[in-house]
C-alpha cells in the first residue's frame, strides 16, 4: 500500500493493532482487534472514536462567501446561524450529487466545509472553478486540522473530561462550540455519522490530534474502524456517497431527492436565488412531493427513492441485490449487511438494554415510488428470493442518551385487567378511586410544582349544578356591550362569572380578564389567535399573515410547551423566509446560570429581531422574569412588541412576594388556575386595556377568540369552584405566598445540607419561586423519580438546560405549594429532605416513614373552614 | 494464528481432515480472522454431489459474503447444522467447528493439497 495517503493518526492505528485497508486512496483502519460487532455495540452503549481526518476540510471566506456557498451548495447558507452546522449537498447541474457535505459556522464570517475523502479532489476542483466568479476564497486546511468523531451515550462525559469544560454546546443537534484544549482552540460540533443522539466531531490543531486520540481512549472511548462506521450509519439510515448518492449500480446518476435527507439539505428559498442544479432539483421536488403525498399516477419527475428495508427471511442482502414485489423488479439494494444490537427488556422508560447481543439483516434500497411502507417484497440473494419488508426506519434516536434499534414488526402491548360485567366494573372504579384518593391525600408527599389539592368547597362546587349546563354569552355592541346569553337558566352562572372576573381583576391588579378559557394552553391559543387576527384586521381579503418574530424561553431552558411552535404557537407562527425556520427567537440566558434570562443579551436580540410578541414565563422557574427591564427597553426603543407573561406556574404567587406583572409592564398575562393558584383546572387571560385605549379592539378580539373561538361550553361547575378559590386566594394570599416562597428556599437549603446537588444560585437560597431543582446525575432523572414514587414521594424528572431531552433528564423538579397548603412545617420539610436523600443517595426504603409524616398533615390551610362553612358543605353533599 | 498439524490445507483457506474415505472440511483460523465477525453461514444439503473447487457454501461477515470451495470432490454425507444458528462459532474456533463432511470421489485429489507447514508459509506471504 505504498502510494496510499495516511492521516496523522496512522501511528495510533498501528499501535492499536488495526487492520488497514485502502479507502479512497487513504490507508485507513477497517477494524481494530475488537472487531466490527463489538465496535458497533460499544459505540451504541458507551462511546467510540473515529479517525475522520481523511475527509476534506475547506475554509471558505471573503465578501461573497455566502453568495458562493449559496451557488455551489443545495442548502440555504443564510439559515445557518453562528455556532451551527448544516447538512448539504454539493450538486451538479443535473440535480445529482457530486458529494454530500457538512457546513460549519464556527466564526461569524468563516465557513468550514467538510467533504468525503474519496471526493475531496473532485470537490476541490469543482469549487475552485466556481469560486472564480465570486469575491471569495477557499483554502484546503485538511492537513492543518485534525478531525476526530466521538459518538455514543458516554461521549458527553468523555468530552467534558477531555476538555475540563462543564459547558459543551447547546444540547441540540448541529450545535457548535469553541473550547480550549491546552491553550489552543478545540472546535466541537454536535454532528456525526452514527445516528447517536449524543455525538461530537472535534476539530483540533493537527499536532494535538494524536495525543487527543490517546487521551480519548484512556477516557473509555473505543477506536472504531470504517467497518463499524458503515454498519452504524446504515442502521441510522444515513446515506453513503457511492451507494445512496452519486451513481447507482447501473452507472446512472441518483437524483438528490431520491435520498430522503434531501428534504433537509435542499432549499428553494427565495434568498438563495438561482444556483447550480436548481431547476433539476425543483423538478425532482415535484416528484418527491408526489411520492410523499401518495399521488402515484405519474412518477416521471422522480421514479425511485431510498427506503429502509428489513430482511425478514434468512440471508444477508448486499449492495446490488435486486428487489421484487409480486414478481416484478421494483428496486435495488444500495447498502445492506447484518448489524448487531443489544436486546432490551421491559417497556417504555423502564426498558433496559441488556448485554445480550443479536444480529439483524437490514439495508437501504432505491425503490420505486409506488412501493408502500410495510409492503412485503423479496430480495434476490445469490439467486434465492428472500422475504423482506419496507420498514419505516431501523433505529430511533428520540430517547437520548441511547439510540434504540427498531426491529420490524415489534408491537408493544398494554393491558389492564377489568372485570367482565358492567356492575362490577362500576363498583371497581369507585373502589379504585377511593383507594387512589386515600393514597394521594393521606399517604403521599405530593411535590409536583404544577399540582395542587383544592379545598373541599372548591371541589364540591366544581361538581354542583350547573356543572353540566351551558351558558354561552357574547358582548353585544347594540346593547352597549351588555352580555347576551343564548339560553335560559343562566342567571346564576352569569352572576358567578361576573364575580369571578371581579375577583381576578382585583388579584391580578388589571382592568380586564377573560375567564372562559378552560386551560392555560387554551388561554395562550386564544391570545395567539387574537394577535394574528388583529394583525390582519385591515385587509381580510388575503390569507392572514402569521406572527413573527416571537420571543420566548426555549423549552430546554424551561420554556412553556404552550409558548413553542410545537405547542400552542404552532398554527400562528410564521416561517422566516430568510432562514426557512419558524420565526421564534429565545431569551439568552446568563452564562453561569442557565435558569436566568440575560437581560443585556436579551436587549440585543430584541433590537435585532423587533419581536411582535415577547412571552415571559417558564415551567421550570427559579427566578423572577425581568419584565420591568424589558418593558423599559421596549418603550425606549419605541417598539410595539406586546409583552405577555405566561404565569401558568406562578399565577398563585402574583403580588408583593414575587412579581406584580402589570405594574412591571406586562400587557397581557395568561395562566392556569390550578398550580400555585389553587383553583379548579381552568385558564385565565388578563389585560390592562382601558376602554379608551386604541388597543381595546385587541382585547375584544381576545374575548371573541375565547368564545366562540376556543370554547362553546366553558365548564360551568369548575367556574364555581374557581370563584371560591379566588375568594380563598384574595383572603389568604399574603400568608400563603410568603410561606410558599420561604418553604421553597428552606427546603432547597435542607436538600443541599443533605448532600444533594441543588441547582440555581445559593446566594438567593436557590429559588425565588415555589420550585426547587435537584441534579441527580445525567440520565438518572426518570429512575430516581420512579424510586421516589415507590416511596410515596411524587416529583417529576426534569431535563436541565444542558440536557438533550426528557429521557436524558438528570434532574428532578420539586414544588412546595401543595404541601405548604397542607400545613407542612419547617420540620416536616426538613424531614422530607432527609427522606429524599435516603432514597436518592442511599437507596433506602422509607415508604412507611413517608406515610407517617404525611399522615400528620391532611387538612388544608388557606381556606374557609368554620362551622357554618362545614354545615353548608354537608348540605350540598346531601343533595346527591 | 492457529494451524493444526496433520490436516490438509487448500490455497482457498479450507482445511481437510481425512478418515478413511471421508473428508471433514472447514475454514482455517486465518480465514475466519480475515473475514472478521462471521454472521451468516449457508450450507449445502446432504446428498449433494459437488466437484473439486466448486463453491459448496457461503460464509458471511459484516463486511462481505465469501464462497467456500470444496477442496476435494465428493458427496455430502454430513453438515454442521450448529453453524447455521451460531455462525460466530467459526470465529471462536474454526478448526473445532467443521462445516461439511463428504465421501470422496477420488482420494488422490488430496495429494494436491498442502501440509500444515506448507500452508503456514502461504499465510505468511
Amino acid at each position: 500500500m505504498g502510494n496510499l495517503k495516511r492521516t496523522l493518526f496512522y501511528d495510533n492505528h498501528v499501535k492499536a493493532g488495526a487492520s488497514l485497508v485502502d479507502f479512497g486512496g487513504w490507508e485507513m483502519p477497517i477494524q481494530y482487534p475488537a472487531g466490527i460487532v463489538d465496535e458497533h455495540i460499544h459505540t451504541r452503549i458507551k462511546s467510540g472514536i473515529f479517525d475522520v481526518s481523511h475527509m476534506g476540510r475547506f475554509i471558505v471566506s471573503g465578501k461573497e462567501a455566502i453568495a458562493f456557498l449559496q451557488h455551489v451548495l443545495t442548502n440555504n447558507v443564510l439559515a445557518l446561524d453562528l455556532l451551527q452546522a448544516q447538512y448539504t449537498m454539493i450538486q451538479n447541474n443535473g440535480g445529482g450529487a457530486l458529494d454530500d457535505a457538512y457546513l460549519y459556522r464556527f466564526y461569524e464570517d468563516i465557513y468550514l466545509l467538510v467533504v468525503n475523502a474519496a471526493n475531496a479532489e473532485k470537490d476541490w476542483q469543482h469549487l475552485n472553478k466556481e469560486i472564480t466568479a465570486f469575491d471569495a476564497r477557499i483554502v484546503d486546511q485538511s492537513a492543518e486540522i485534525a478531525m476526530i468523531s466521538l459518538q455514543g451515550p458516554d461521549s458527553k462525559t468523555v468530552l467534558k473530561k477531555l476538555t475540563g469544560s462543564e459547558n459543551l454546546t447547546e444540547p441540540i443537534k448541529n450545535a457548535l462550540a469553541i473550547l480550549d484544549y491546552q491553550g489552543e482552540d478545540l472546535l466541537i460540533a454536535r454532528t456525526g455519522y452514527t445516528g447517536e443522539p449524543l455525538g461530537f466531531e472535534l476539530f483540533a490543531k493537527a499536532d494535538q490530534g494524536p495525543a487527543i486520540w490517546e487521551k480519548l481512549l484512556e477516557l473509555g472511548a473505543m477506536a472504531i474502524g470504517l467497518g463499524a462506521r458503515d454498519t452504524l450509519r446504515l442502521e441510522a439510515g444515513l446515506p453513503l456517497y457511492g451507494h445512496e448518492l452519486g451513481l447507482d449500480n447501473d452507472g446512472n446518476e441518483i437524483p438528490i431527492f431520491s435520498c430522503p435527507l434531501a428534504k433537509f439539505a435542499v432549499s428553494f428559498a427565495a434568498v438563495k436565488g438561482d444556483y447550480i442544479g436548481r431547476e433539476a432539483l425543483a423538478n425532482q421536488y415535484i416528484g418527491f412531493k408526489k411520492i410523499m403525498e401518495r399521488e402515484l399516477s405519474d412518477l416521471s419527475h422522480l421514479a425511485r427513492i431510498v427506503r429502509p428495508i428489513a430482511i425478514t427471511g434468512r440471508g444477508i442482502a448486499r449492495s446490488g441485490c435486486k428487489v421484487f414485489k409480486d414478481g416484478k423488479e421494483v428496486g435495488t439494494i444500495t447498502s445492506a449487511t447484518m448489524v448487531p444490537y443489544l436486546k432490551a427488556e421491559g417497556y417504555g422508560l423502564d426498558s433496559k438494554i441488556t448485554d445480550e447481543k443479536a444480529m439483524r439483516a437490514i439495508g437501504l434500497a432505491l425503490i420505486d415510488g409506488d412501493v408502500e411502507l410495510n409492503d412485503r417484497v423479496a430480495v434476490d440473494i445469490r439467486g434465492k428470493l428472500v422475504p423482506a419488508v419496507i420498514a419505516p426506519y431501523h433505529m430511533k434516536s428520540d430517547a437520548p442518551p441511547f439510540a434504540r434499534p427498531i426491529l420490524y414488526g415489534v408491537e408493544v402491548e398494554r393491558k389492564f385487567d377489568s372485570p367482565r360485567d358492567y356492575e362490577t366494573k362500576a363498583l371497581n372504579l369507585l373502589e379504585r378511586s377511593y383507594d387512589n384518593t386515600i393514597l394521594r391525600q393521606h399517604e403521599t408527599i405530593n411535590l409536583i410544582p404544577s399540582e395542587q389539592t383544592h379545598s373541599a368547597a372548591v371541589r364540591l362546587l366544581s361538581v354542583m349544578d350547573p356543572s353540566f349546563r351551558y351558558a354561552e354569552h357574547k358582548k353585544t355592541k347594540s346593547f352597549y356591550d351588555y352580555d347576551v346569553f343564548y339560553y335560559q337558566g343562566t342567571a346564576f352562572i352569569d352572576e358567578i362569572e361576573y364575580l369571578l372576573m371581579e375577583e381576578m381583576k382585583k388579584y391580578l391588579r388589571c382592568a380586564e380578564v377573560e375567564t372562559r378559557v378552560i386551560s392555560g394552553q387554551m388561554a395562550n391559543v386564544a391570545v395567539f389567535s387574537a394577535l394574528m387576527d388583529y394583525k390582519n384586521r385591515v385587509n381580510r381579503k388575503v390569507d392572514a399573515k402569521r406572527l413573527g418574530y416571537v420571543m420566548n424561553n426555549h423549552i430546554i431552558r424551561g420554556g412553556h410547551l404552550s409558548a413553542q411552535p410545537m405547542g400552542a404557537l404552532h398554527d400562528y407562527i410564521a416561517v422566516d423566509p430568510l432562514t426557512e425556520k419558524t420565526a421564534v427567537v429565545n431569551f439568552p440566558v446568563e452564562k453561569d446560570n442557565p435558569f436566568k434570562i440575560d437581560v443585556a443579551e436579551t436587549k440585543k436580540v430584541i433590537e435585532q429581531y423587533k419581536p411582535e410578541l415577547i412571552i415571559f414565563g417558564k415551567s421550570m422557574v427559579l427566578h423572577k422574569e425581568p419584565v420591568r427591564e424589558i418593558r423599559e427597553f421596549v418603550d425606549a426603543q419605541k417598539l410595539s412588541s406586546i409583552i405577555m407573561y405566561d404565569m401558568a406556574h406562578v399565577l398563585g404567587l402574583v403580588g408583593d412576594h414575587f412579581q406584580d406583572p402589570f405594574a412591571e409592564g406586562a400587557e397581557l398575562v395568561t395562566g392556569s388556575t390550578h398550580k400555585t393558584f389553587f383553583g379548579s383546572q381552568r385558564g385565565v387571560i388578563a389585560g390592562n386595556y382601558d376602554k379608551d385605549d386604541y388597543k381595546y379592539g385587541f382585547w375584544e378580539t381576545i374575548e371573541t377568540r375565547a368564545f366562540p373561538g376556543s370554547v362553546s361550553n366553558h365548564h360551568l361547575g369548575t367556574m364555581l369552584g374557581l370563584l371560591m378559590a379566588s375568594y380563598e386566594m384574595n383572603c389568604f394570599k399574603d400568608l400563603y405566598q410568603k410561606n410558599v416562597i420561604d418553604n421553597a428556599k428552606y427546603f432547597a437549603k435542607c436538600l443541599a445540607d443533605e448532600g444533594l446537588e441543588v441547582a440555581g444560585d445559593p446566594a438567593i437560597s436557590y429559588t425565588e419561586t415555589h420550585q426547587v431543582v435537584v441534579r441527580v446525575g445525567y440520565g438518572s432523572g426518570p429512575e430516581v423519580a420512579n424510586r421516589l414514587e415507590n416511596n410515596n414521594i411524587i416529583i417529576n424528572y426534569q431535563a436541565t438546560p444542558e440536557e438533550e431531552g426528557f429521557t436524558a433528564s438528570g434532574a428532578i423538579r420539586i414544588g412546595v405549594a401543595e404541601m405548604t397548603r397542607f400545613g407542612f412545617s419547617k420540620e416536616a420539610f426538613a424531614e422530607t429532605a432527609s427522606l429524599m436523600a435516603d432514597v436518592i443517595l442511599r437507596n433506602k426504603d422509607v415508604k412507611e416513614d413517608v406515610k407517617r409524616l404525611r399522615g400528620q398533615f391532611t387538612s388544608l390551610k388557606y381556606c374557609f373552614d368554620d362551622e357554618d362553612i362545614a354545615a353548608q358543605l354537608e348540605k350540598l353533599k346531601n343533595t346527591f | 494464528m492457529k494451524i493444526v498439524e496433520g490436516l490438509k490445507y487448500s490455497k482457498n483457506h479450507e482445511w481437510v481432515k481425512v478418515e478413511g474415505n471421508l473428508a471433514t472440511i472447514g475454514i482455517t483460523d486465518y480465514a475466519q480472522h480475515a473475514l472478521g465477525d462471521i454472521v451468516f453461514v449457508e450450507l449445502p444439503e446432504i446428498g449433494d454431489v459437488i466437484g473439486k473447487e466448486e463453491a459448496f457454501g457461503v460464509v458471511e461477515s459484516v463486511k462481505a459474503a465469501s464462497d467456500i470451495y470444496l477442496p476435494v470432490s465428493g458427496t455430502l454425507v454430513k453438515i454442521n447444522e450448529a453453524l447455521v444458528d451460531e455462525p460466530e462459532l467459526l470465529n471462536a474456533d474454526a478448526f473445532e467447528n467443521w462445516m461439511v463432511c463428504v465421501e470422496m470421489d477420488d482420494p488422490a485429489e488430496l495429494d494436491e493439497l498442502m501440509s500444515a507447514t506448507e500452508y503456514e508459509t502461504i499465510c505468511q506471504d
